[in-house]
């Protein structure tokens, strides 16, 4: 019960944009990975935003380490994003710095460390994930690949125990991103990191991802370990995997 | 619906809009003062180049349109008042005349336009840009205060640079506009210095640091405020210009205030 870090009661919520989420129930614990999926306008771009408290009105309870951050207060609700990385699909990374820059941010103004000592953290950051030639680029000059590792590495610059990571891999070349693979493989590996993934490709993530829950109109449809996302008869999952119109979820 | 009824329709929206406007800036300013909470945990190094970067280019960078405008006017007032005043006897208020008008009024107000024009407008767009590119939810996701981090920097930085551009400005406009003013009329230097000195009074020199600190507070103010506004990225245009309107009107009605305070 201790290792449980996140968790989600009946959880119900409408963004301003009413994408919305009926009774989504879940729980993380330290060190497992979550893929969310689903199609278009299933309520996958307001669950993260749910979950950081971007929504303010939102029925059920979310659990973060036991305590209901629907009770935090001003303070408390920063402290809570800071320890929760969430990369996300615009990836907005500040234009005015660099890459290097951006990445020291979270660290400039969070961190108890001296400025040389975060030069050197974000060097071995950069370094790890290839970005040394560029560390000086500013986000006009980069590739969409080189903006993926950039703000990969500013929403782990302070180890959070949960990333949430959106969209990553779509509309990226696999060989551009292979140290951000290898970099966030090591951290699905790690027992005391977890990471949600969303995603409009599931299959990717199987031998990563321990548990995937796929959406349809705001509901959850399918929820199982990578054996059941492999064989589930789950008529969504089904109609999911083959592309198909045919089935219980009317596409559009 | 008669003309009446119209009429009576067009006002009251007016009204509730107007009304509506103060009360969105008032919770503005309420939601700035509640991110003063967080402001122990701010670390000076991660706001640093923000005022440094900000005060370059609020001051630095406005520093030769500054003394151009400054030096226009001095000269102008400079020469006005030494050809008209000997025609009514008073050419020994000159020095009372030029701290009246540069010092008190067109100085400040000058410099202010001078600022919102260029780094008013500037602040809106660049808020408003990173509001759509979704740079300030990102500063949220990392737990970073957008309100202290964007709006605190820039109105330090604004503080600083209005405070030190008026006083280049009055400067400018006395001394250069006393050398412009050689060109046409003869006031021998010292008898210069010596009106202008007799002219200045504390109230002036507290009046300057109280407009500087005003606006230098109200304008990032106003203009962030209209940068956190636009839903999209069409709307940007419509509230920088908005901004810089509102921002300068509000700031002509605070200066008459002040001076009504001040020397009424």
């Amino acid at each position: 019960m201790d290792d449980i870090i996140l968790t989600l009661k009946d959880v119900s919520l409408e963004s301003e944009d009413f994408e919305s989420l009926h009774n989504i129930s879940f729980s993380l614990r330290k060190g497992d990975n979550i893929v969310f999926f689903g199609p278009e306008n299933s309520g996958l771009d307001i669950i993260f935003p749910g979950i950081l408290r971007f929504v303010d009105n939102f029925e059920g309870d979310i659990l973060y380490k036991g305590e209901s951050i629907r009770e935090f207060d001003y303070i408390e609700i920063m402290n809570y994003r800071k320890d929760v990385g969430y990369l996300h699909t615009d990836h907005g990374l500040i234009a005015n710095m660099s890459v290097e820059q951006n990445i020291s941010l979270p660290l400039q103004y969070h961190s108890k460390m001296s400025s040389r000592e975060i030069k050197e953290f974000v060097n071995s950051l950069i370094s790890d994930l290839n970005l040394d030639y560029c560390k000086k680029f500013r986000p006009v000059d980069l590739t969409s690949s080189e903006i993926l590792r950039t703000s990969y590495c500013r929403a782990i610059a302070l180890d959070p125990d949960i990333l949430l990571v959106e969209h990553a891999f779509e509309r990226q070349s696999p060989l551009n991103i292979m140290s951000f693979y290898n970099s966030l493989k090591k951290r699905i590996l790690s027992p005391h990191k977890s990471v949600l993934f969303i995603t409009f490709e599931p299959e990717k993530f199987v031998g990563l991802a321990d548990n995937y829950i796929m959406l349809f109109n705001g509901r959850v449809v399918f929820m199982g370990n990578s054996y059941d996302f492999l064989h589930s008869e789950n008529e969504y999952l089904v109609q999911y995997k083959n592309m198909s119109v045919q089935g219980p979820m009317a596409i559009l | 619906m008669s003309r009446e009824n119209n009429i009576a329709v067009y006002t009251g929206r007016k009204v509730i809009g107007f009304w509506k406007g103060i009360k969105n800036f008032v919770d503005f300013i309420i939601s700035i003062i509640h991110s003063f909470q967080s402001f122990k945990y701010l670390r000076f190094r991660s706001i640093y180049d923000i005022i440094i970067n900000q005060t370059r280019f609020t001051g630095i960078h406005a520093l030769p349109f500054v003394v151009f405008i400054a030096l226009l006017i001095g000269g102008t007032v400079i020469i006005q008042s030494m050809t008209q005043f000997p025609k009514f006897g008073i050419e020994g208020f000159i020095g009372n005349l030029l701290v009246i008008i540069i010092v008190r009024e067109i100085g400040p107000l000058a410099t202010a336009m001078i600022v919102i024009s260029r780094s008013g407008s500037a602040i809106t767009a660049e808020i408003a840009t990173q509001k759509q590119n979704r740079e300030l939810l990102s500063l949220e996701t990392m737990g970073i205060d957008t309100k202290l981090y964007i709006v605190f920097p820039r109105i330090i930085a604004s503080i600083i640079s209005i405070f030190s551009l008026m006083i280049i400005f009055d400067s400018v406009a006395f001394f250069g506009g006393y050398l412009i003013s050689q060109l046409t009329v003869y006031i021998p230097v010292d008898v210069f210095i010596r009106t202008l000195l007799d002219a200045f009074s504390i109230e002036d020199f507290i009046a300057t640091i109280l407009k500087s600190l005003i606006y230098g507070i109200l304008i990032p103010l106003l203009c962030c405020y209209y940068g956190f506004m636009p839903g999209s990225r069409f709307e940007i245009p419509i509230y920088v210009s908005r901004a810089v309107i509102r921002t300068l009107s509000i700031i002509f009605v605070i200066n008459a205030l002040l001076s009504a305070l001040f020397y009424l």
